[in-house]
């Protein structure tokens, strides 16, 4: 039970797919420029890895191994357009807005990186398990920097104003507010570690 | 850090005697542009210029202080740095908004990369960029406050916004429909425009200073203003104007020619003045803004790694 | 489509909208292969070779299998002429496939790089020997698969929509996915000769690596934002 738990745990934080591995780099940068597209990656994110996981567990065995990633992509890239649709139908100003990074999530390299390092070698449910801590990893990720680049970007959280009066960084939720932001929220990580 | 051994690369400039004889030359030759602008445009712009320099320095000292390092801020690098923001923002700007540039550049600029001698880019214009970035609208706007201005209808746009939004012809029936009285006018400063970049005549004075004590060598400016002129020679321009209006003056003679951030050999700075010049006249004449000099130099920066590296002077005995 | 519209195409490409700067395209192999100027040099060139030819098969792909319209292949072989005729939507009801667009380009890039790195192999070792171990990296690299997306709706150019349905709509595509190559290695290049120095230098230890690569490639955009409003 215990290893059980730490496959769902150790991709929260120590293992968190952004500020550890550095994996799926493009949409955390691309996304956070409000919590709401954050949440709305993250989640869209979540439903792909946790299925892909245990999909490609449970054909690990069928799959030869020298077609495999082919195959792999085949089971991403299906399930990315299930949820692209889905998001254009009920969702559309989230798709609007972070429509292209939703298609991306086909070669997010953290989709594919689980597959190839964990799901290929584990049975379906420790897949699940690995999952759905790897995406909430991710998620906890994408709401920090979105947290941060909201409030000091456009002054707002979830799209009500924080401090009212103040006049936010605009630059913030422009390019350069986004790579500023994930270097120095590494940076401030790493600091963490080495004070240990 | 050891403190015995200090082994580094060569153009980096190590904390010793001759980094303060340069910084403060450096402010020393600011200080005739600076004050003709507090004479220009009031008190106000002084409070600025102050504001800008204390948060430098005292930026500068936390992050040393936090970091346990030595506290080097008497060495005068962090008051041109915050001259240097306060040079290139409207004189009558809300004073938080350089606070957050001044800040910016020089933390993540400067001391995000170990410090003076290790940044790639020039922390002041990217002060001045992320500001720009931030509050566009504060960083263009040329109102003048209170009484004390000395100049009058001139302040409300820079010759180069009109030259942008107008033309040219505009722009000589604007200064009384006389080229030369147009050159005088921004020569001598009287028009509106930066802190620091209002008078070509005094920003020259400022330069011999630095070339008197040789704190800067004259490729990088010539370059980087006979490039600008010959290009708008070519494209039909007026190149007289193109050098003696904007920033191009102060980026060119104070900006352009920072030592960590420009490359180590002639020929290689022969080549990043050039691309100063080329970058400044594409932004200015097809671009969105209507300066492009520190986007220009900040571009070019970028690329002093790669200049370096192949433009090198040759090692004697190699090929 | 006139010369002139081409360039401006390439120039937006490469500066006013470069994949790396504007558009967080293709981060991951940016930061991962910039730590040296030859191995950003060999990926640079690999992406722009793979990213313009993947912007002609895509878009050949879209016309010829996705897209409902005359030219349609699937059309072709199993519709029928007279039931078209008849009812203006058919060929939409029928054989709109562009959902499938994402599944399809993956596919056919995938194929592709394996493709360009036999062909490679097979016709020039020197060259294969430079791009060879860049070439298996760039099917995961998310600006190849974005340029294909993107090149459908294309962009706005002097109030036209350069994009699928527009006359010239190839030959932007073309453009578009070389100059998008080529603004990706002139990202790459600055950056590697930028971290080339910073090993050299003085970096505080907890920004080593990664976190100064970020900072590094947000001070390089800002720099890029002077090209903002280049092309309109």
């Amino acid at each position: 039970m215990t290893t059980q738990l730490k496959e769902l745990t150790k991709g929260l934080w120590e293992q968190n797919p952004i500020f550890v591995i550095a994996l799926g780099l493009c949409p955390t940068l691309a996304v956070t420029t409000s919590v709401r597209n954050a949440i709305g990656m993250g989640v869209s994110t979540i439903f792909v890895l946790v299925l892909s996981n245990v999909l490609i567990s449970a054909v690990r065995t069928i799959v030869p191994d020298k077609i495999r990633i082919p195959c792999y992509i085949v089971i991403i890239a299906f399930l990315v357009t299930v949820v692209d649709l889905v998001l254009a139908a009920y969702f559309p100003d989230i798709s609007k807005a972070i429509g292209l990074f939703i298609k991306l999530i086909v070669v997010n390299c953290i989709i594919l990186g689980r597959a190839e390092a964990f799901a290929a070698k584990n049975n379906p449910w420790r897949s699940m398990l690995d999952g759905i801590g790897m995406g909430i990893g991710f998620l906890i990720a994408l709401l920090m920097v979105s947290g941060i680049r909201e409030v000091l970007g456009a002054n707002k959280l979830f799209g009500y104003v924080v401090f009212p009066g103040w006049r936010p960084i605009g630059v913030m939720v422009l390019a350069p507010g986004a790579f500023l932001t994930l270097g120095l929220l590494l940076g401030w990580k790493r600091l963490s570690e080495l004070k240990h | 850090m050891p403190s015995l051994l200090n082994v580094s690369s060569s153009p980096h400039i190590r904390t010793d005697d001759s980094v303060p004889r340069i910084m403060w030359t450096v402010v020393i030759a600011l200080v005739p542009t600076c004050a003709y602008s507090v004479y220009l445009f009031g008190w106000y712009t002084l409070a600025l210029i102050l504001v800008c320099v204390a948060t430098a320095v005292i930026t500068e000292a936390a992050i040393q202080w936090w970091r346990k390092v030595p506290v080097t801020v008497s060495d005068g690098s962090a008051v041109v740095m915050g001259m240097l923001v306060a040079c290139n923002i409207p004189p009558c700007i809300t004073w938080w908004i350089p606070v957050i540039g001044t800040f910016v550049g020089m933390a993540i600029a400067k001391h995000c990369f170990g410090g003076l001698g290790y940044n790639i880019f020039n922390p002041a214009l990217i002060g001045r960029a992320f500001i720009l970035a931030a509050y566009p609208k504060d960083m263009t706007t040329w109102k003048i406050v209170g009484t004390a201005a000395k100049v009058d209808a001139t302040t409300t746009a820079t010759p180069l916004m009109m030259l942008k939004e107008h033309g040219y012809p505009y722009l000589i029936e604007h200064f009384g429909g006389d080229k030369w009285a147009l050159y005088k006018d921004l020569f001598i400063g009287n028009v509106g425009g930066c802190i620091g970049e209002t008078s070509a005549l005094l920003i020259l004075v400022g330069a011999g200073i630095m070339l008197a004590r040789k704190v800067i060598t004259l490729y990088i400016p010539l370059s980087y203003l006979g490039t600008l002129a010959l290009l708008t020679f070519v494209f039909k321009g007026d190149p007289l104007f193109a050098i003696l209006a904007g920033g191009v003056m102060l980026g060119a003679w104070f900006m352009a020619t920072d030592m960590v951030t420009s490359p180590v050999t002639k020929k290689g700075q022969v080549i990043f003045g050039a691309g100063c010049g080329l970058l400044t006249f594409i932004i200015r004449t097809y671009g969105g803004y209507p300066e492009g000099t520190s986007y220009a130099i900040l571009l070019m920066n970028a690329t002093v790694p790669l200049i370096d590296r192949f433009f090198t002077n040759r090692v004697l005995g190699t090929k | 489509m006139t010369i002139t519209t081409l360039l401006l195409v390439l120039l937006s490409a490469v500066f006013v909208n470069n994949f790396v700067f504007a558009k967080f395209l293709g981060t991951c192999p940016y930061l991962g292969c910039s730590k040296d100027t030859s191995s950003a040099t060999g990926m640079g060139l690999a992406v722009i070779f793979v990213m313009t030819m993947t912007s002609a098969v895509c878009w050949a792909v879209y016309h010829f299998f996705l897209y409902p319209s005359t030219a349609n292949v699937l059309y072709l072989v199993f519709g029928s002429a007279q039931a078209a005729a008849a009812d203006s939507a058919y060929i939409k009801t029928h054989f709109d496939l562009t959902f499938l667009s994402t599944l399809s380009f993956i596919l056919v890039i995938a194929a592709l790089v394996q493709f360009v790195e036999m062909v490679i192999q097979k016709v020039s070792p020197a060259l294969y020997s430079a791009l060879g171990i860049y070439l298996p990296l760039i099917t995961t690299n998310c600006a190849v698969l974005a340029v294909a997306i993107l090149n459908i709706d294309g962009m706005m150019l002097h109030g036209t929509q350069l994009g699928y349905g527009h006359s010239g709509s190839l030959l932007f595509a073309l453009m578009n996915g070389f100059g998008g190559g080529v603004g990706f290695t002139v990202a790459l290049l600055l950056m590697s000769g930028i971290r080339e120095r910073l090993d050299l230098g003085d970096v505080p230890r907890p920004l080593r690596g990664m976190p100064i690569a970020f900072i590094t490639a947000g001070l390089l955009a800002i720099s890029f934002m002077g090209f903002l409003g280049l092309v309109k």
